[in-house]
């Protein structure tokens, strides 16, 4: 009895364990930044497109004319996307899909659409989304002694 | 647990493990703490003797608090977590002396004298409300103290007083959540028979004060009554075979409790220089409570010297270790272990297993 | 004529043993028309509320159940489900996924506070309440220590919009935005403007079929003769010590996943008061739906989260209808939440004294027949 309890005990554990393992991956948050630059790659230009529609699943997340960013959220590892470049007004939209593998510990990556869609290598169009420094006052954000034991809650929301 | 408290305690080993057992080892980490801070104080580059006038300040303002814990305890009706009740109506003194006019001395006197009435009214049906739940006291007391400052935050809106400086000044009404007493009776103890010896500050009033009180409370104690509710206390049944009224004894300790509470935060106002109006009487209990506890009162045994050392040793911990840390380490972690030992003392306490009432 | 007085006492026990009930309906109804809302717009409220609280207040039933009293240390759970949350939204964990990893590492801490709180409360029989009210706040410092000074310090943490700019120690607020209103949102319905998070709704469900279904196991019975009497129960070979310290755990272990639900509607969480007056509300609620220290069922959690979140939202309001600040109303609804509690505390004290007092009567009774004889 006792020894089938810790069995069951053990299984639940570990169960636990694979399911949290699990939602770290699947639930991972990732930002994507897409730019339509210009991109110099091994003394080559890759110039800027006139206009790129980026679409997630069938939703348009994002309209890019010539130097402009946009950006979508996702989860997990595995992060598939289409495009539809325009060269030139009125033509033909031409389309790519991507199927992109974003690194687990990088929280936002920025990739270089024209970079892509010249089928340059990985390294040449994802780089690392690193947010500008913001410079923060040195205000004492440490709970005061009423907000620590405010137990009242007055003007607290439910 | 401590199951083994045995008083065949044979071997000098032995002796010493039961007397550190009766004093209690939460008591002795916290008489240690302290004793490092005052060591360490001149270390860091803190000024040992303001340190010391800080923890006396911090001892006068809240003695009489602490006292107030003792009737309650005495009558068996456990700690008075409903103190803040007590302290009302000490504010409703306070508010009203100020509103009708009195300055300076004299409006201290008024303020104890017009928050007597509240404290006995008041006390009288906290301690009827008591009587009705023997055995449930403590948790009761607490949601008594929390509804009472609830609603008393109502009515500090809503009470039509007018002084200029007591009300908020757009709209004319309303008390204002801090009172400052300049004028009234700001320091008026702290400062009667002040002596200085450098940086020493004695604030010999307060201390007189708080002195006068606990020795009523002594000799109070050491009279029939008194003695009487020592008796309700440990052994109601006893007590009542032996011809005492138990109901209206422990009634009696409740509004003692109360009034000496109402004493206490006017007492402590006057240190601190302001009235604290609306959530500030909510927390006021816990402090009190574990500063007797850790002057080694149990929940139903307190006696004054309980109340003069754990009010040393709880304030010391809490008026030295900001300064000593952060001169130290720079970095103020007081406010949370004023918290952990607190109630971690209140904890202790209610853990002990001689006083289950069941 | 006989009957008639039966069915006016019957009347009058009905209106008794519901008081706090109908005084609230009495006290909802006066506000609903001075508050001016319309009712869409209140019953979305309610609905909200009902998906955020709910879970939350179910985790209090079980040590009722055995006898504990009102847990007041389900804090601790809410705190185990805090500190998950943090470590979630530093690793980036969204949506739903994030939800389940927090819930998931909320359990060791739940159990192991839980584990704590109920070994406390068995070297203090008698006076649970009190004592788990004075674990919280004891509690509450551990938390704070841990989440002011060891997070960041010791602990890594690795983003910025966390950590305080000092460099260890977390922020006041922690934003949830990657995963506010996850569940709700997932398979939500819309009926008349009012939106229906149906998700949060299935797992309340589950967890109340769930609690049906333990009162029904080996445990759950156990739990209860521990309730009815823990010395009886302890003749019969009930392990005593035992069975209430699982039951303060499984309290806490909900409580802990309550408060993530909680927290996940939100949309962030206060990090140094979000738990603190959870435990008070929720107790509140509960008990104005009926429920008392020794009883309370599934039909009381959620009568008391309609009419205390009615009240709540009304009272602000209507207070300022009738007194002009809206500050009284806010005032109004604390005094409520701790009066309602306080009034449970007398009824049910005072109960348990005459029941004693019966009983020492009936001894004394019995004695005196048995000396005549």
């Amino acid at each position: 009895m006792n020894k089938r309890r810790l069995l069951f005990c053990l299984i639940t554990v570990l169960v636990l364990v694979a399911i949290g393992a699990c939602m770290m991956v699947i639930g991972r948050g990732h930002t994507i930044y897409f730019d339509n630059k210009s991109l110099e790659y091994e003394g080559q230009k890759y110039e800027a497109i006139r206009r790129i529609n980026v679409n997630v699943n069938g939703e348009q997340v994002a309209k890019l004319s010539k130097k402009e960013r946009g950006m979508a959220t996702t989860m997990g590892q595995g992060f598939k996307f289409d495009i539809e470049v325009i060269r030139e007004k009125d033509a033909e939209p031409e389309r790519y899909s991507f199927d992109i593998r974003i690194p687990y510990g990088i929280d936002g990556i920025v990739v270089n659409l024209p970079g892509m869609i010249a089928e340059l290598p990985q390294a040449a169009w994802m780089e690392e989304f690193i947010p500008a420094p913001t410079v923060e006052e040195e205000e004492d954000e440490t709970p005061a002694e009423g907000d620590v034991m405010d137990d009242f809650g007055v003007g607290g929301d439910l | 647990m401590s199951d083994i408290s045995n008083n065949a305690a044979t071997t000098p080993l032995e002796r010493i493990q039961s007397a550190f057992r009766s004093f209690g080892l939460p008591r002795l980490i916290i008489a240690g703490m302290l004793l490092v801070l005052l060591i360490a104080a001149p270390f860091v580059g803190a000024n040992f003797w303001m340190q010391i006038t800080n923890v006396l300040n911090r001892f006068t303002w809240n003695g009489v608090l602490v006292l107030a814990m003792v009737p309650m305890v005495h009558s068996g009706c456990g700690l008075n977590f409903g103190l803040p009740l007590g302290i009302i109506s000490g504010l409703l003194g306070a508010t009203l002396s100020l509103e009708l006019g009195f300055t300076g001395a004299a409006s201290f006197l008024m303020a104890i004298l017009l928050s007597t009435p509240f404290a006995l009214v008041l006390g009288a049906g906290y301690g009827w409300l008591l009587n009705k739940i023997k055995g449930g006291e403590m948790m009761i007391a607490t949601y008594v103290g929390f509804s009472s400052v609830s609603f008393m935050c109502m009515m500090w809106l809503l009470l039509p007083y007018h002084k200029a400086d007591m009300v908020w000044g757009y709209a004319g009404k309303g008390l204002r959540t801090t009172i400052s007493l300049e004028g009234y009776y700001d320091k008026i103890l702290a400062n009667f028979l002040q002596i200085r010896l450098g940086d020493l500050v004695i604030p010999t009033g307060a201390i007189l004060f708080f002195a006068l009180l606990a020795f009523l409370m002594w000799a109070f104690l050491h009279t029939k009554t008194g003695t009487a509710m020592t008796a309700v206390g440990s052994n109601p049944v006893f007590a009542r075979a032996a011809g005492i009224n138990v109901d209206k004894i422990r009634l009696l300790s409740v509004v003692m409790s109360t009034w000496l509470g109402a004493i206490g935060i006017l007492v402590y106002e006057q240190g601190f220089g302001f009235i604290q109006l609306y959530m500030a009487p909510f927390n006021m209990a816990l402090p009190a409570v574990s500063a007797i506890l850790i002057g080694g009162a149990s929940v139903n045994k307190a006696t004054i010297t309980n109340v003069v050392i754990g009010t040393i040793l709880f304030q010391g911990i809490v008026t030295m270790t900001p300064t000593v840390m952060n001169n130290m380490i720079h970095m103020d972690i007081s406010e949370v272990l004023r918290m952990v030992v607190s109630n971690g003392m209140i904890l202790y306490a209610l853990t002990r297993k001689t006083e289950v009432t069941r | 004529m006989k009957n008639q007085t039966s069915a006016g006492k019957k009347v009058l026990g009905f209106l008794g043993s519901n008081s706090v009930p109908i005084m609230f309906i009495i006290i909802v109804a006066i506000c609903i028309p001075l508050s001016g809302f319309s009712p869409v717009f209140l019953i979305n409220e309610i609905i909200t509320r009902m998906g955020r609280n709910i879970f939350l207040i179910l985790s209090l039933l079980i040590p009722i159940m055995a006898g504990m009293g009102l847990n007041f240390g389900m804090t601790l759970g809410a705190m185990a489900g805090e500190i998950a949350l943090i470590f979630v939204s530093d690793w980036q964990i969204w949506g739903i996924p994030g939800v389940v990893l927090a819930c998931i590492m909320s359990i060791p801490i739940s159990v192991l506070l839980g584990w704590m709180c109920g070994k406390i409360l068995n070297a203090s029989k008698g006076r649970e309440m009190v004592t788990s009210y004075i674990i919280s706040y004891f509690t509450n410092g551990l938390y704070q220590l841990l989440v002011l000074y060891i997070m960041g310090a010791i602990i890594p943490i690795i983003h910025n919009s966390i950590k305080l700019p000092r460099g260890y120690g977390v922020r006041q607020t922690v934003g949830l935005l990657t995963m506010r209103q996850s569940l709700d949102n997932a398979l939500a319905i819309r009926v008349a403007g009012v939106k229906i998070p149906v998700l949060t709704f299935l797992i309340i469900a589950l967890m109340c079929l769930l609690i049906v279904w333990f009162r029904r196991t080996k445990l759950g019975q156990d739990m209860r003769a521990v309730g009815q009497d823990m010395e009886v129960a302890r003749d019969a070979g009930i392990n005593v010590e035992r069975t209430r310290i699982i039951s303060i755990i499984i309290s806490t272990v909900l409580a802990g996943f309550g408060m993530i639900i909680y927290l996940q509607n939100m949309g962030d969480m206060a990090t140094y008061s979000a738990h603190s007056q959870i435990g008070m509300f929720c107790i509140a609620a509960l008990l104005v739906g009926g429920a008392s220290v020794d009883r309370a069922s599934i039909g009381n959690v959620f009568l008391g989260v309609v009419l205390f979140h009615l009240m709540f939202i009304l009272a602000p309001k209507a207070g300022g209808v009738i007194t002009g600040d809206e500050m009284i109303g806010e005032y109004f609804r604390v005094f409520v939440s701790y009066g309602v509690i306080t009034v449970a505390l007398v009824m049910y004290e005072t109960k348990k004294r005459r029941a004693k007092a019966g009983m020492a009567a009936q001894l004394e009774a019995a004695q005196r027949e048995e000396e005549q004889q």
